[in-house]
């Protein structure tokens, strides 16, 4: 555990490296010639472009191959505004934002549900149909685009040699790189990662996968539309063939090369892709080849781009802080009555009712198939149930997303472990956090790092906690699904098979975590093979047949059951044969 | 009216097309998960080949039939070769990577091969020898050519061919098998990257013949004719259904249409407005595509 920090070459490069570089570009700009200094202005323009698609790309890990759509769409609006009406450009801006950050919305919302490859195809769909409308309409211009734009004022001076425009873009670029620094802080930066890993898990531990997606497509899209009116400003232009899919692909490749979710990378890249064709302008006609070629060794030998995201790692705090007060006691906790779920003609779970009060542990045991796992995913809101209710401390959940049954206090781990494991061990608990709190413009919480500090200890994972959690061993993973679902501080923990794979030794320290969180008023659900373990944790057993509940009670009643005895093993067609002796032996 | 049946001929013809170059991003999808972005320029490349025999042969009047079918031929293999080339230079490296390194990489090879054929030719348009024959199966107001009804019928053929291709031989039901686990496929002892060698090939090798009879019907091929096409093909692709290759022929055949009707009665400026309009709003609507998916997401 880390208390102090020496300021060593990282952190000198992570605290001083952007305002060096932004001295640097300022002294550039008086001794460059005109030349190089417009290319070095659209740079600038090509790294606005890609700090906004590392936030869809990068950050949320959604393909963006329309780009220059919320590219075109900034500088039209702002082109138009200043033809038409005679608007100012600094006026025109924020309506530019908007738009492009509008059409974000638009694009976004109906593509949520779709497969991630899907969505590359809509989004070059979107930027298609954006550019054929400019070219098409008459307002716009058509082929010919927008012509004539006044040069921006700044305090009363034009702003129109290179070096002016250059310091302009400067600028620009500066606000940009604030902004998105900000950003990378909250607790929607967090989220987006999570959801980039594992958007199912996220969505189930309480994260709102709908909304956080969408904003990224507005935020990424607003970040990146700054550069339309920067651009028309420059050329005094709108030119629709600058909107093409090879410009989409373009800002693509400036996260590509630099390394997605990298901002540093994200300088790399525009630098290579604005000044690499212009160092082959000799070579013209091989540019296009050279920048393909260029694109497919990079995926091939260097995946993760030249200069490789290292995402600013969540801080534990140096202390737990206070526990929260445990939830009040007494009546049922999570009462689920007359759930029943069909695929096709298969009935998976039929007419089940379950209930657990607060500090109990109901088992729910069952040969393969029973629909244990199903009756789990229905409970959480992951399937619909066709009938049946759910309840968490006598709130109806049933038909509410997944994020909301979480919020509403039950948490859940799965069968087949569901980390985010490119994250931390203490960022994976962090995530379970959203379940409590769902806010997303902000930094993660003093309350935050508190419940992450306290969940760590109480599974025993705080010396693992800056770990990714790829790299864990099996058992440690299965704690820290629990404690990422103990984060969300829950009423009711539901465990997917918390033993499989476990050795006796691991058994024991999972039996005595469950006697734990049942001790602090939580209500646990245990799905588990593991027969003793189950006898000896639980207050009631419920056992699962083919999707009905065919027996419920104490685990010594079970035990006990012959029609229990009959779904595990089997009933011998001739009571003689000593076939269930054998194998109870 | 009868413009009406002539845009209905016109796009079953252009719909023949679509479905035999969706039919690979189809099968190709199936069994590695990847849009591979350089289908419409592997069509492109067929289009070249098949003109490269055209205009040696130098087929016209009477030997015109057997040059064609030699030039769709040639062009199929030719794109069939290069499909499994380029799958094995630049994609099965990626199979074990994350699914977006191999998209771009296809994205990398599409441009490629696009910016290769336009330094090579000079990013000049070539006009098609006029192999096919003009006659005319139905003449006045409506026009059909044998030509084109050659086309179609050499699609059908084809289709059919794949169908029973991926149904009725043992490769087929590996592939089918291969598109639903790839790893449970590959227990059962499937070479896994043989396979998906086949599968490029296989898919490549009808974008290539569908480049040359869209040569020989449109006579006129450049670097970039893949591009639109390709997109207008994956549409119907996702359309169709993922993988379900019945609903992937039918929707190639409705975005034909599409194409045809629109250019006739709205303006061809509109026609991919109209069909990238229609592909967000049946996504938006049905996630799965019109027929549904026959792939499996991995959980």
């Amino acid at each position: 555990m880390k208390t102090l920090r020496r300021p060593d070459a990282t952190a000198l490069a992570r605290h001083a490296g952007w305002p060096l570089l932004l001295l640097a570009a300022l002294a550039a700009g008086q001794v460059l010639d005109d030349y190089a200094v417009t290319v070095a202005g659209t740079i600038l323009i090509y790294a606005i472009l890609g700090l906004g698609i590392n936030i869809v790309v990068g950050y949320a890990g959604l393909l963006d191959l329309g780009f220059a759509a919320f590219f075109a769409i900034g500088a039209y609006t702002s082109g138009l505004l200043m033809l038409k009406l005679h608007w100012g450009f600094w006026a025109t801006l924020p309506v530019a934002v908007l738009a492009a950050a509008a059409s974000g919305v638009v694009i976004g919302y109906p593509t949520l549900r779709l497969r991630s490859d899907y969505l590359a195809i809509v989004t070059l769909g979107f930027g298609e149909i954006i550019r054929i409308t400019v070219v098409n309409l008459d307002v716009t211009g058509g082929p010919n685009g927008l012509t004539g734009i006044p040069p921006v004022t700044v305090g009363g001076r034009e702003i129109v040699t290179p070096p002016d425009f250059f310091y302009l873009a400067l600028a620009f670029f500066a606000a940009v790189l604030v902004l998105t620094g900000l950003l990378a802080r909250t607790r929607l930066a967090y989220a987006w990662r999570a959801v980039r890993a594992d958007d199912r898990a996220a969505e189930a531990v309480g994260v709102p996968t709908r909304r956080v997606k969408l904003l990224a497509y507005v935020l990424g899209a607003a970040v990146g539309s700054v550069a339309g009116p920067l651009n028309a400003a420059q050329l005094g232009t709108v030119d629709p063939s600058s909107f093409t899919f090879l410009t989409s692909l373009m800002i693509l490749l400036v996260v590509i090369i630099g390394g997605m979710g990298s901002r540093p990378g994200v300088v790399v890249g525009a630098v290579v892709v604005v000044a690499l064709p212009e160092a082959l302008r000799t070579v013209q006609e091989y540019r296009g080849l050279f920048f393909a070629l260029l694109l497919v060794l990079i995926v091939l030998v260097r995946p993760q781009g030249v200069w490789p995201a290292r995402p600013r790692r969540f801080a534990r705090p140096a202390a737990a802080g206070p526990e929260p007060a445990p939830p009040a006691a007494g009546g049922g906790v999570l009462e689920v009555e007359g759930l029943t779920r069909r695929f096709g003609g298969v009935t998976a779970v039929e007419d089940l009712s379950l209930r657990a009060g607060a500090g109990e542990v109901v088992s729910v045991i069952g040969p393969n198939g029973a629909g244990k796992t199903t009756a789990f995913n229905c409970v959480t809101g992951m399937i619909a149930p066709d009938a049946g209710t759910v309840r968490v401390a006598g709130r109806r959940v049933h038909g509410l997303a997944p994020h909301r049954v979480a919020a509403a206090g039950l948490a859940r781990t799965f069968q087949n472990i569901r980390l985010f494991e490119e994250l931390t061990v203490a960022e994976n608990v962090l995530v379970g956090r959203f379940a409590r709190d769902r806010s997303l413009l902000r930094p993660p919480s003093r309350a935050d790092a508190a419940a992450v500090r306290r969940c760590l200890e109480f599974t025993g994972l705080a010396e693992a906690a800056d770990r990714p959690a790829g790299g864990l061993p099996y058992g440690d993973r299965r704690r820290l699904e629990i404690a990422r679902a103990l984060a969300a501080e829950p009423r009711a923990l539901l465990l997917d098979e918390p033993a499989a794979g476990a050795n006796p030794t691991e058994k024991r320290a999972l039996m005595d975590l469950i006697g734990r969180v049942r001790a602090r008023g939580v209500a646990v659900v245990l799905i588990e093979h593991d027969v003793a373990l189950v006898m000896s944790v639980s207050t009631r057993v419920v056992v699962l047949d083919r999707g009905r509940a065919i027996a419920a009670g104490p685990p010594a009643e079970i035990r006990a059951d012959d029609r229990v005895i009959a779904a595990y093993i089997g009933v011998p067609d001739d009571p003689d044969a000593g076939l269930q002796a054998e194998v109870l032996r | 009216m009868s413009d009406f049946v002539q845009y209905l001929v016109n796009g079953l013809t252009i719909g023949a097309f679509l479905a035999l170059i969706a039919l690979g991003y189809s099968m190709i999808y199936g069994v590695v998960r990847l849009i591979n972005f350089a289908h419409g320029d592997v069509f492109m490349i067929g289009a070249f080949a098949g003109f490269g025999v055209l205009t040696t042969l130098g087929a016209t009047g009477g030997m015109a039939l057997p040059a064609v079918l030699a030039a769709v031929a040639a062009g199929a293999l030719a794109t069939g070769v290069l499909g499994a080339g380029v799958a094995r230079a630049a994609y099965l490296p990626l199979l074990a990577s994350p699914r977006l390194a191999m998209l771009i990489a296809a994205i990398g090879v599409s441009l490629a091969l696009e910016e290769g054929v336009k330094v090579l030719t000079h990013a000049r348009f070539k006009s098609y020898p006029n192999a096919l024959d003009g006659g005319q199966v139905m003449s006045g107001a409506v026009r059909v050519t044998y030509g084109q009804l050659a086309l179609v019928l050499l699609a059908v053929a084809l289709m059919a061919g794949l169908w029973l291709f991926v149904t009725r031989t043992v490769t087929g039901t590996a592939m089918r098998a291969l598109a639903m686990d790839r790893d449970a496929a590959r227990l059962q002892g499937i070479d896994v990257e043989r396979l998906v060698l086949a599968t490029f090939f296989a898919g490549s090798l009808l974008a290539g013949a569908a480049g040359v009879m869209y040569g020989l019907y449109y006579t006129q091929i450049s670097f970039g004719m893949g591009f639109l096409i390709g997109l207008r093909a994956f549409t119907a692709a996702v359309l169709g259904g993922i993988g379900n290759l019945p609903g992937t022929m039918a929707a190639g055949v409705c975005i034909g249409l599409v194409q045809s009707f629109s250019a006739g009665y709205v303006s061809s400026r509109w026609t991919d407005v109209i069909i990238f309009g229609l592909l967000i709003a049946v996504l938006a609507l049905r996630p799965t595509g019109l027929f549904g998916e026959r792939v499996v997401e991995r959980a």
